[in-house]
């Protein structure tokens, strides 16, 4: 069954979410034109499509997938990584870490997201018969391998990672350090994208079937489908998302280091999609968006003034603010900031402490309803 | 005998295979290099155990004594996790928390003065700090637990999350407010201080087996930990609270419907859980030291083990342990050292390596069982 | 049926480009600077292993711009407060921002960025820690326009290997820091074979590399290196490693601050009391002075530097001590921390003086290739760069002393004048970076070999190391 783009049967919501969407995307669109600031275009913007690429990789595999994945940070600094060791040259003006093969950049950016997608295939085979706790431990495992190896070979990366990855860009692409402009159109391009893919393949027979694996495995398995496929293949889409927020890291930061994939980067990138909302791919972007502007400007400004000793809060740093309102977020809606959006126009404006509050099951929803 | 021997079985026979091999190359094969610098795969550092079986000896009980410390602060984590099926992440904060709490005391027992050695320390001193500690600790768990994960059982992926804010939290003070005792005065920012087993413990004990002389401070550490796991097997198996406990690990609901108070057994179980990780952590900074970062590092420690071994059960904690620290120590000592650069600083990633092929074939832990 | 009313897609839209006109405004980048103002960023770390270095690192530089800039301290007890009045002439330099790093890449290069790009800061003054300097290194090769002044950063990478032009050190990298120390280990204590336990990452290795490079430079031989992971727990595995001590001479150590007194506890456990004369370790070993458990067992042992030398006397380095303690009593002035973003935002100073207050390729030319530091005393007092930009500095080596009061600290013993960065030819642009096996142990000649002066209750003797 197509969806069907039937304006007329749109719900109040659906009218106001999606032409909130439309604003926003055309405002995406035109916005490094008018020149208002480069450091948002630059910085926080190309930050919100690719950390939301990523988040996006969590979400779909929570939300459709029924696995809280802890590894789609290490599959993204894998991709920077093997995209830097393939790309970058050696010798005088080159970086000076890595295995400089000074391949072609377009067959390396190729060759990066395949070999991604490889590896979280068979972290998906090895982690597909667990579920739950067990799979995040897995995937949690996966995450530490990768900082312990990307520390340690030195060969390969070392502590301080492959550096000058952006000065190696394909030549279709051209030179992002000069145009800067151009690896915004190109995140907010793979964005849009990675969105419209991701609402496409939950769709399609492997989506319904991945979904219903998340329900009722037992039952999917004695109706003859092969569950831990599905999850393996699940976890290798998810890895395919993650690479691709990886090569764009890779290009804007220019440098892809052990610390790109450590616990704390980890989390992070658990917390925006929790901040955004688990149930919903959009969320990720809103979830990337609302960490990233709260870990810059609560940086800037470390003295709060009336709060506490030396003006931080009891005298930490903006940690404990983050952690405050990470906190504060998670207790009030579980669904993250498109939760408390939901509930708005369900009428419930306030969520009472007892009680049973919704929790983050997601719903399978018919084709024709869903948001 | 060779139907066993199918495809299917392919992957566990290749594990026993290369688990005997492992076992083979320690005791008999390996060899220690003739010059530094110099070596095949064969060699590593110690030789094997037929040839230097005191060394041998000497890194099996550095194992054990490891696991000790790790199964102390792993089993709180188990108690909680296996009957509330909260997965706590601010284990390690608690745990940092309880370190640096205890040194605070026992340099306020200590007098002011810029020296603490061992045999300046009796045990009283070693002993107050413990006792001050725990029970802080305990408190400070009992009231997370109370106000943030009593009224959303059940929703294990929100009380994931809350737990981390609260640890992001706690962390963040800890910077801010320890050490406050240091020989240079207030030195804030978590940096690393000790405390001091009693001086009795700082002499060698000769085990009168190859004349091997083993540190007594370690197999106090041993003596800690067998007694803790004693204890809680008698708590658990021999008094009425234990019982409802075990009872609550196995059927949550049903237990709550014979009409036995289980908020309150909850509440007990997550104070004892937080007070082991004090417990963990007093041990744990005498012997080694204590500092920020290491919240972390425990929390991980305590996830692998507890997952390894099998949730809910102190047997599966003690089991987890053991493997952990074995694999950790047999890696770091008996990793072939193929030159002078060569292979035991890999020893972390083959310990991970090896924690997610055991949760890929056993995904419920080694002795996990139930839901 | 419902009709898709038009009106709530527009009031959306609206609403949304109020909102981001308001976060831009907030963003205040849209307002025009008209006045001469160069931006200076201070970079250091609030968070991770050298969280402590915060206040440290922004106090020394702000001395700086107090001493030779008119500068004005909003907080004499805590420095991140902030500082006003700063003018080199008719130049403005104001502080635009604090960065928060935590010893790692991709906080560096995100702090890197909302400093020069979202506060357009002109200069930027650190990073705190090596790694962090490979980034920032990295990032200033893409900038050419902005200005880098590395605070107290050890990795060797940023100005031998990388070593843009726009980035300049005015002290000595990891390696620099342990000259010396070996030639004291063979000559004074007599040690012809060491083993080594190193840190298994980037400043582990450098640090190393100093002390083997110095060691074997002389004539010594390293016999082992073991090199635990960053974060381990139990070091008792790693020190059974090392030879016992009746097999070899001495230990090095470059295991840092986190994993110092663990490792010694552990080692103490396998083999027994510490003996000071069989362990030299670096600069975390002075850190150890704060740690009343492992300092006292190692009363005795040789420590390395970090490019200063507390407790020595002489007139420049008791005024610029007396200037610090009076503008920041709570920071001490002898801290490596301290000292090394002092000589930044002194260097600064003196270039923007020279360039009237261009920045840019103008005061990258402007910035001093040789500059008068308080702890320097060869080449008549003055810190010389190199070609590459990089500090040609004295250092000295401690000892860790009992005081009269209990307490236990580093104490400068020796004077190494003038140490490069190549120690002698050893490291070049196109050899690998400190590593595992690098450097090999080779018999070099390094500058400073047989040129050390023993330093006697805090005075620099004419008595030569022999």
């Amino acid at each position: 069954m197509s969806p069907a783009w039937n304006p007329a049967a749109w719900t109040r919501r659906q009218q106001i979410e999606r032409g909130l969407v439309a604003a926003v995307l055309v405002l995406m669109i035109v916005f490094p034109a008018t020149g208002i600031s480069a450091y948002w275009s630059h910085q926080i913007l190309i930050r919100t499509f690719l950390f939301g690429v990523a988040a996006a990789s969590l979400i779909f595999l929570f939300a459709y997938g029924g696995m809280v994945s802890l590894a789609q940070t290490a599959l993204f600094g894998i991709a920077g990584v093997i995209l830097g060791n393939l790309a970058t040259k050696g010798g005088p003006g080159g970086t000076s870490k890595g295995l400089h093969l000074g391949w072609d950049p377009t067959v390396a950016l190729v060759l990066a997201i395949v070999l991604t997608t490889v590896i979280g295939l068979i972290f998906g085979a090895v982690a597909a018969r667990s579920a739950g706790i067990y799979f995040l431990m897995i995937t949690l495992t996966y995450s530490v391998i990768a900082t312990y190896t990307l520390g340690q070979v030195t060969k390969i990366s070392g502590f301080s990672g492959i550096g000058g990855i952006n000065r190696y860009t394909p030549g279709w692409i051209g030179n992002i350090l000069d145009h800067p402009n151009r690896l915004y159109y190109i995140a907010l391009g793979v964005a849009v994208f990675v969105y419209a893919l991701i609402r496409y393949i939950v769709r399609t027979p492997f989506g319904l079937t991945l979904q219903g694996v998340r329900d009722e495995p037992i039952r999917m398995s004695s109706l003859g489908y092969n569950v831990p496929l599905h999850r393996t293949l699940a976890f290798g889409f998810a890895a395919f998302i993650a690479s691709l927020a990886g090569v764009l890291y890779a290009w804007w930061s220019g440098q892809v280091a052990p610390g790109n994939v450590d616990l704390p980067e980890t989390i992070n990138l658990l917390v925006m999609a929790v901040i955004g909302g688990l149930v919903r791919i959009e969320g990720a972007w809103l979830g990337a968006f609302a960490f990233i502007l709260m870990d810059n400007y609560i940086t800037s400004s470390t003295h709060i003034p009336g709060l506490g000793f030396g003006g931080t809060l009891f005298g930490g740093s903006f940690n404990t603010i983050v952690g405050v309102i990470f906190l504060v977020i998670v207790l009030v809606s579980p669904d993250g900031l498109l939760g408390i959006w939901g509930r708005l126009f369900e009428g419930r404006y306030l969520i009472r402490g007892r009680g049973a509050p919704p929790t983050i099951e997601p719903t399978i929803e018919a084709p024709e309803a869903s948001q | 005998m060779t139907s066993y021997l199918t495809w299917r079985r392919l992957p566990i026979l290749l594990a026993i295979g290369v688990v005997v091999f492992a076992f083979v190359y320690v005791l008999f094969i390996t060899t220690a290099p003739t010059e530094f610098g110099v070596g095949d795969w064969r060699t590593t550092t110690f030789g094997s155990a037929v040839h230097d079986p005191s060394n041998f000896l000497k890194i099996v009980l550095d194992s054990i004594t490891f696991a000790a410390a790790l199964f102390i602060v792993a089993s709180g984590f188990a108690l909680i996790f296996g009957l509330m099926r909260v997965v706590n992440m601010a284990h390690g904060s608690f745990y940092l928390l309880a370190g640096y709490i205890a040194y605070e005391i026992q340099q306020d027992m200590t007098g002011q003065g810029f020296s603490l050695q061992s045999s300046e320390v009796n045990t009283w001193e070693w002993l107050v700090p413990l006792a001050v500690a725990a029970p802080c600790i305990a408190v400070v768990g009992l009231f997370v637990q109370q106000a943030f994960l009593r009224w959303n059982q059940g929703q294990e992926l929100r009380q994931a999350l809350i737990t981390i804010a609260v640890s992001v939290i706690i962390a963040d003070q800890i910077i801010a407010h320890f050490p406050r005792n240091t020989s240079q005065g207030q030195r804030f920012g978590g940096n690393a201080v000790d405390l001091t087993w009693p001086g009795w413990t700082d002499r060698f004990v000769n085990l009168h087996i190859g004349g091997v002389q083993y540190s007594l401070a370690r197999l106090v550490m041993l003596g800690i930990g067998v007694a803790v796991g004693v204890g809680l097997w008698l708590w658990l198996y021999r008094t009425k609270t234990g019982m409802i406990i075990r009872a609550g690990v196995d059927d949550r609901q049903m237990t709550s419907a014979l009409g036995i108070n289980i908020q309150k057994t909850f509440a007990i179980a997550f104070a004892v859980g937080s007070a082991l990780a004090a417990l963990g952590a007093v041990v744990w900074a005498s012997q080694s030291n204590i500092s920020s970062g290491q919240d972390g590092v425990w929390l991980l420690n305590s996830l692998v083990v507890v997952i390894v071994g099998g949730m809910g059960s102190i047997f599966g904690a003690a089991a987890g342990a053991i493997l952990f620290a074995f694999v950790s120590n047999f890696g770091a000592s008996y990793l072939p050292t193929t030159g002078s650069d060569c292979c035991t600083q890999y020893s972390s990633i083959l310990t991970f390596v090896l924690i997610a092929l055991v949760l890929s074939f056993r995904p419920r832990g080694l002795f996990g069982r139930g839901t | 049926m419902r009709r898709v009313t038009l009106r709530s897609w527009k009031t959306a839209a609206v609403l949304v480009m109020a909102c981001a006109a308001v976060a831009l405004g907030a963003n205040g980048s849209l307002a025009a600077s008209h006045a001469k103002v160069v931006k200076v960023a201070i970079m250091t770390d609030c968070k991770g292993a050298f969280a402590f270095g915060y206040d440290f690192d922004i106090g020394g530089a702000q001395g700086a711009f107090a001493q030779f800039a008119h500068g004005v301290t909003k907080n004499h007890a805590k420095p991140s407060a902030g500082m006003t009045g700063i003018h080199v002439g008719s130049t403005q330099v104001k502080i635009v921002g604090y960065g928060c790093g935590n010893d790692t890449v991709p906080l560096a290069i995100t702090e890197t960025k909302r400093l020069m790009e979202q506060l357009n800061a002109d200069v930027e003054i650190g990073p705190l820690s090596g790694d962090e300097a490979v980034a920032t290194a990295n990032y200033a090769k893409a900038h050419p326009t902005k200005t880098f002044i590395i605070g107290t950063a050890g990795s060797q990478d940023p100005t031998m290997q990388i070593a843009p032009k726009n980035m300049f050190r005015y002290h000595g990298d990891g390696a620099q820091w342990n000259a010396g120390i070996g030639e004291l280990a063979y000559k004074k204590l007599h040690w012809r074979k060491a083993a080594i336990i190193m840190d298994d990452y980037s400043f582990g290795w450098t640090s190393a590399a100093g002390m083997i490079a110095d060691f074997c430079a002389v004539g010594g031989d390293i016999v082992k290196r073991v090199f635990p992971p960053l974060n381990t727990t139990d070091y008792s595995s790693w020190v059974r490693q090392l030879p016992p001590p009746n097999q070899v001479d001495g230990y090095f150590s470059a295991v840092g601050g986190t994993g110092t007194s663990a490792m010694l506890k552990a080692f103490e456990q396998a083999y027994g009391k510490l003996n000071p004369k069989q362990w030299i370790g670096n600069l975390f070993f002075g850190f150890l002075g704060a740690d009343k458990v492992v300092a006292p067992k190692l009363v005795g042992s040789y420590v390395g530097g970090f490019g200063n030398n507390p407790g020595v006397h002489y007139p420049k380095v008791d005024a610029y001590r007396a200037f610090m303690t009076k503008l920041y009593p709570k920071i001490p002035a002898d801290d490596g921390f301290t000292y090394n973003y002092y000589m930044a935002a002194k260097a600064l100073v003196q270039g923007l003086q020279k360039s009237g207050g261009a920045v840019g390729a103008k005061l990258q030319a402007s910035l001093p290739r040789s500059i008068n530091g308080p702890f320097q005393i060869s080449n008549g007092g003055f810190v010389k760069l190199d070609s590459r930009r990089q500090a040609i500095q004295d250092q000295y080596q401690l000892q860790l002393v009992k005081n009269k009061d209990g307490s236990v600290s580093p104490q400068v013993v020796a004077y190494v004048p003038a140490v490069d960065q190549s120690f002698g030819g050893l490291f070049k642009p196109t050899s690998p970076p400190p590593g595992r096996t690098q450097p090999p142990c080779k018999r070099v000649h390094t500058p400073w070999q047989g040129k050390i002066q023993l330093v006697v209750n805090g005075k620099i003797t004419k008595q030569v190391l022999k």
